[in-house]
C-alpha cells in the first residue's frame, strides 16, 4: 500500500492517536480511570447516535431530526415512569417512538417525496415541538426504579454497563453494515441508486431502512440518557445533533474514505469526545468546543465531500 | 429457431408524446436481434419497457409464448431478461465483484447468521470476467479505475451472473474507440455462442451488421421493417433508417 492510501485511510485514526497521547502526557487527570470511563460514557451516547446517522447517509439520506427525536423519545420514557407505568414498558414506548420517527422520516423521502435535508428538519421541529408539550417546558425528575437506573448508571466489576451495550451495539451495527446483503444494498443505494434499483435491489426499501435506523438508534441512546441522567428534559440530546454529525463526517476520512462507514463513525466519535474531555481538562473556555466542532465538519467534508454532497444537493 | 420473445403493438405515452405507437417484433431464440433507429425513434423507451424500467400503456409481451407483465425491474429480471443499459448503471465507487453480485449477494451461514460470502463472490467474479476479459484479475478494484470496455465487460458479467435466458444491450459501444469496440462484439458474439437470447440496441450500423441475426427498424415510435440475413449491410441499413423505404436487395 503507498503512503498516501495509508494516510488517506488511517491518517485520521493515527492523528487519533496522537492526541490521545497528547492529552495522557498534558492534561492533568486525563488517564485517571474515573475520567477515561467518563469520556467513555460519552463515546456510548455519542456513537450510538451517530451509528444511526451514519446508516441514513450510508443511504445518502441525511436526518437532521435524530437529536430532537431522542429529546422527544427520553421524555417519553419519564412521561410514562412519572405515571407509574412500568419501567420495561416505558422502554419499549421510548424505543418505538425512535422507531416510528425514524419510519416517518423513510416514508417522507421515499413515498412523498420530499429530500431528506427538508423533511428531517421539519420532523426535528415537530418532535421538538412535542417533547415540550409532553413536559409543559419542564424536566421529568423524581423517583426512579433502581433497575432503570442500573441501565445507565450501573457497573459490571469495573465497567459501566453502558460500555459494554455499546461495544456490543457497534459489533452489531458493523456486522450488519459491512457483512450482511441488507448492509451492501443500503451502501448500493447511496452510491447510485439507479444502479441499485435496475439490479434488483428494492431501494425504497433501502432508504426506509436507513432512516429507521437512525430513528431507532435515538430511541435506544434515550434510554441510555434518561436512566444516566434520572431525568428527562425536552432539549436534553440537543447538543448530540452536530456532534453526532461531526463524528459520522470525522469517520468518513477513515478506513473508507469518503464513504461514511460505522468503524469510521465509532472513532470519530471517540476522537470528539477526547477533544471535548481534553479541552475542558486544559482549562479551555467552553465555546472553543463549538469552534472545534465547526472546524471538525467543515475539514471532513472538504476532505471527504462525495457522498454527503449528494444527499445534501439531491433537493 | 423458436420466437423466444415477443412484443405486440406496445404503446407508451409521456403526456402528450407518443414515444412507442405499436411496437412489435419478434425474437428468436439464441440469435442476436438488432433494434436500430435514429434519435427519438424509441428505441430506448422499448428497452425500458422490455427492462421493466417504464410499464407500457398497452400492448403484450410474450416470453416463449406465455404473457409477461414487468411492473419492476426485478419482475424482468426474474423472467430471465437481463438489461444492460447505456449508462451501465454500475456504482463507479464499488468493487468489481460488488457490482457484478449487486442485488444477488451470495451469503453464507455464519452461526445462523446469513453473511456475505466475499471470497466465494470474487472467486466466481473472476470466473465471469474470465470468460469475457481474462486481463481483469483484481475484483476488488473499483469500477471508476476501468476503461469503458471495462466497465462494459463489468456490465456483461452481471447479466452472466443473473443467468439470464435473454441479454439485452443498450448501445453497447457508444462511447468506445476501435479495439474495444471489437472487444464488446467479441463480448456480444460469446453471449450467443453460450446460447443467450440477444437484443442488441445500436446506432453504429457496422456494428450491427457485423453481429446481427435479424434487425427491427424503429421508426416514429413504430417498426416499420424488419430485415434478415443478407439483407444486413450497414449501407442498406443506414438507407433503411433514413429513408424509411425498403430497399430490398433480391
Amino acid at each position: 500500500m503507498s503512503t498516501r492510501k495509508v494516510i488517506e485511510m488511517y491518517g485520521t485514526a493515527l492523528a487519533g492517536l496522537g492526541l490521545f497521547v497528547f492529552l495522557s502526557i498534558f492534561a492533568n487527570n486525563f488517564l485517571s480511570s474515573a475520567n477515561l470511563f467518563n469520556v467513555l460514557k460519552q463515546v456510548s451516547f455519542l456513537s450510538m447516535l451517530a451509528f444511526g446517522f451514519t446508516f441514513a447517509l450510508i443511504t445518502s439520506e441525511l436526518d437532521l431530526a435524530f437529536a430532537n427525536v431522542c429529546s422527544l423519545a427520553a421524555v417519553v420514557i419519564g412521561f410514562l415512569i412519572s405515571t407509574d407505568v412500568a419501567w420495561p414498558l416505558a422502554v419499549a414506548a421510548g424505543v418505538a417512538t425512535g422507531f416510528l420517527a425514524g419510519l416517518l422520516n423513510g416514508l417522507l423521502v421515499t413515498v412523498a417525496k420530499v429530500p431528506s435535508l427538508i423533511s428531517t428538519l421539519g420532523t426535528a421541529s415537530i418532535a421538538n415541538g412535542l417533547a415540550f408539550m409532553i413536559t409543559g417546558g419542564v424536566a421529568f425528575v423524581g423517583r426512579w426504579d433502581p433497575n432503570f437506573l442500573f441501565l445507565g448508571r450501573g457497573k459490571l466489576g469495573p465497567i459501566p454497563v453502558i460500555i459494554l451495550f455499546t461495544l456490543v451495539l457497534f459489533l452489531i451495527v458493523l456486522t450488519l453494515s459491512t457483512q450482511t446483503r441488507t448492509g451492501v444494498h443500503l451502501q448500493a443505494t447511496g452510491e447510485n441508486e439507479e444502479a441499485a434499483r435496475r439490479s434488483g435491489i428494492d431501494t425504497r426499501r433501502a432508504k426506509i431502512i436507513g432512516l429507521v435506523l437512525s430513528g431507532l438508534a435515538a430511541g435506544i441512546t434515550a434510554v441510555f440518557l434518561v436512566a444516566n441522567l434520572s431525568s428527562a428534559a425536552p432539549q436534553m440530546a440537543g447538543d448530540f445533533l452536530l456532534n453526532g454529525i461531526a463524528a459520522t463526517l470525522l469517520g468518513m476520512t477513515m478506513f473508507t474514505p469518503a464513504k461514511p462507514n460505522i468503524l469510521g463513525t465509532f472513532v470519530g466519535s471517540l476522537i470528539i469526545v477526547m477533544l471535548s474531555n481534553g479541552l475542558v481538562l486544559l482549562g479551555a473556555q467552553y465555546y472553543i468546543q463549538d469552534i472545534m466542532l465547526g472546524i471538525i465538519i467543515i475539514l471532513s467534508v472538504a476532505v471527504s465531500a462525495s457522498v454527503l454532497k449528494r444527499a445534501a444537493f439531491a433537493l | 429457431m423458436p420466437v423466444k420473445i415477443s412484443t405486440r403493438n406496445i404503446v407508451k405515452n409521456y403526456g402528450a408524446v407518443e414515444a412507442l405507437r405499436g411496437v412489435s417484433v419478434d425474437v428468436h431464440e439464441g440469435e442476436i436481434h438488432a433494434i436500430c433507429g435514429d434519435n427519438g425513434a424509441g428505441k430506448s423507451t422499448f428497452i425500458k419497457i422490455l427492462a421493466g424500467v417504464e410499464q407500457p400503456d398497452q400492448g403484450e409481451i410474450t416470453i416463449n409464448g406465455e404473457a409477461r407483465r414487468f411492473d419492476s425491474p426485478q419482475a424482468s429480471l426474474q423472467a430471465g431478461i437481463a438489461t444492460i443499459h447505456q449508462d451501465l448503471a454500475v456504482a463507479a465507487d464499488m468493487s468489481i465483484y460488488q457490482n457484478i453480485f449487486m442485488g444477488a449477494e451470495l451469503t453464507r451461514r455464519v452461526l445462523g447468521l446469513p453473511l456475505l460470502d466475499k471470497a466465494r463472490m470474487r472467486k466466481d467474479a473472476l470466473g465471469y470476467m474470465g470468460q469475457l476479459n481474462p486481463s481483469i484479475t483484481d475484483m476488488n478494484a473499483k469500477v471508476t479505475d476501468l476503461s469503458g470496455g471495462q466497465r462494459q465487460a463489468v456490465a456483461i458479467c452481471r447479466a452472466l451472473r443473473w443467468n439470464a435466458d435473454i441479454v439485452i444491450l443498450d448501445e453497447p459501444t457508444a462511447a468506445l474507440g476501435v479495439r474495444e469496440t471489437e472487444q464488446v462484439l467479441g463480448l456480444v458474439r460469446s453471449l450467443k455462442a453460450a446460447g443467450k437470447t440477444v437484443i442488441l440496441i445500436s446506432h453504429a450500423m457496422q456494428d450491427v451488421a457485423a453481429v446481427a441475426d435479424r434487425i427491427s427498424i424503429l421508426r416514429t415510435g413504430e417498426n416499420q421493417i424488419d430485415l434478415e440475413g443478407g439483407e444486413l449491410t450497414a449501407d442498406n441499413l443506414s438507407h433503411y433508417i433514413l429513408s424509411g423505404e425498403v430497399n430490398r436487395i433480391h
